[in-house]
């Protein structure tokens, strides 16, 4: 298991140097002309960038107002009782209800939780493992969709909800079954 | 979905914030109008006639909890000033002071400019040289906290969500000119044939040898080695890819929407850089727990989507099933 981790560490490692170098290598032993075709592909990313604006904006602001109203300690209170009758600890349950909302504020959930709880307890690898194996949910549809205008979004957010929830409750249970 | 989910949100956002300042009315969190006992010391004794004198203020731990009801402790001793005027003697807390809770809002309710906490003094005041003062302080009423939150809140992260798209661009041009060498030298034609049959299953709208299959895999790739700044430009071209077979232009197909929730449950072997960035070296522990709860939910996206475009509803809205 240790030689798979070494290997998957030096994949991440070169897999970006690799790619940046090699693409325009390659390219020029095809005789590409390299650096007409890079300026020409680059020239969209600014244009993309905007076309993203009108839609992080609808989620990042909407998403922002919901956890200002305090609704999310609401929802937290009224989901307690229940998810403690299947062993999920009360203490994770923030970052479950934040991680498909916010990428920065679950990060600080954790880092909230480190100095909290310690780094080596079970609810902070919880925690951890939630936010390693998830995305924003959110976000990730603001980004890809607005960038070629996809309005109608049709089953991409119930699948992504669904497959978080899923997350959520797998996080726990692999913790407590690796580590409890 | 989308409709109701980002409508709800904004709705309920304000019936929660109506309900939480209401019952903070109810309850009178803020103490409106009632002047919380201080004990005010002079290093250089009172001076009646100074305008401004440097202070430390004092405040009782347990009358402080009795006043408002809270569990929070004040600390030992604050910085302050005493300003007195014709119009009466004013008492400011030094910027940034860490405040307990229900002052810290009282501050950042009533404080716009700057970040002191000041409040009217009551009582007579001592006689000249006189070391100790204890007052009463009444600040500002404080009322529609949440009300007022979540309109900053909207306002600030409209802001937010430009600077987030705008920080995009480097990263976007950089990789959207990468790929088009590779498109140009035939690399992503070579990576389609590779991972074509492994692939076909889940995007079975693509045709053979379409560009947005080599696409794809990179943007999985990325995902999985955990590098996020490359993985968004590389998605964003695999849908853009995905558009040029998409009918109509402005609805999801099927193929964008399993792309989509195969990024949103995020194939993770390397733990993201921003949770390496937080826990250091402790991530290596959650290596397993990580990797088996992100593979569960990937093939629980992957089944849900498949299952979910089958809903009547949803194949209606399929783009590629209209003409």
């Amino acid at each position: 298991m240790d030689i798979m981790r070494l290997v998957i560490d030096y994949a991440s490692a070169f897999v970006l140097p690799c790619i940046i170098v090699g693409f325009p290598l390659y390219g020029m032993l095809r005789k590409v002309p390299v650096y007409e075709v890079f300026v020409e592909g680059a020239k969209e990313g600014f244009s993309v960038a905007v076309m993203i604006i009108p839609y992080l904006v609808a989620i990042l602001f909407a998403i922002a107002m919901f956890r200002a109203s305090g609704a999310l300690d609401f929802l937290m209170q009224g989901l307690r009782p229940l998810l403690a009758l299947v062993h999920v600890p009360a203490e994770v349950i923030p970052m479950a209800l934040v991680r498909p909302l916010t990428g920065s504020g679950s990060a600080a959930i954790v880092l909230d939780m480190i100095g909290q709880y310690g780094e080596d307890s079970i609810l902070v690898k919880m925690a951890a493992t939630m936010f390693g194996s998830t995305e924003t949910t959110f976000y990730v549809i603001a980004v890809y969709f607005g960038a070629i205008n996809i309005r109608k979004t049709r089953h991409a957010l119930p699948a992504g909800l669904i497959a978080d929830i899923f997350a959520m409750f797998a996080a726990v249970y692999v913790v407590l079954l690796l580590f409890g | 979905m989308l409709n109701y989910i980002w409508g709800g949100l904004i709705v309920f956002s304000l019936v929660f914030a109506l309900v939480a300042d209401v019952r903070d009315l109810a309850r009178d969190t803020y103490r409106n109008d009632q002047p919380l006992p201080v004990s005010v010391e002079f290093p250089d004794g009172y001076d009646p006639e100074g305008r401004l004198q440097d202070v430390t203020v004092g405040i009782d731990a347990d009358t402080y909890r009795d006043f408002y009801a809270t569990s929070e402790v004040p600390a030992d001793r604050y910085a302050g000033v005493v300003i007195q005027t014709e119009r009466g003697r004013q008492l400011r807390f030094a910027d940034g002071e860490a405040l307990p809770a229900p002052l810290a809002t009282i501050r950042s309710m009533t404080s716009q400019r700057s970040d002191d906490l000041g409040g009217t003094m009551e009582g007579a005041p001592p006689g000249a040289g006189a070391p100790f003062w204890t007052a009463t302080l009444r600040f500002e009423p404080v009322r529609w906290v949440k009300l007022s939150a979540i309109a900053a809140a909207a306002i600030d992260f409209a802001e937010t969500a430009v600077t987030i798209a705008l920080g995009l661009i480097g990263g976007l041009a950089l990789w959207l000119g990468l790929l088009k060498i590779a498109e140009a030298a035939g690399i992503l034609y070579a990576l389609v044939r590779l991972t074509q049959p492994l692939l076909r299953p889940l995007f079975p709208e693509v045709p053979d040898g379409h560009p947005a299959m080599g696409l794809i895999v990179l943007n999985l790739t990325a995902n999985m080695l955990g590098l996020g700044n490359a993985a968004t430009p590389l998605g964003i071209k695999a849908m853009q890819e995905l558009q040029t077979l998409n009918p109509t232009g402005d609805t999801a197909t099927n193929p964008m929407v399993m792309l989509l929730a195969m990024n949103t449950a995020s194939v993770q072997i390397v733990p993201p850089v921003l949770l390496v960035a937080i826990m250091g070296l402790h991530v290596n522990q959650l290596f397993f727990s990580i990797l088996i709860t992100t593979g569960l939910s990937l093939a629980v996206a992957i089944a849900v989507t498949k299952l979910l475009g089958r809903l009547r509803r949803y194949r209606n809205s399929d783009p590629s099933l209209q003409r």
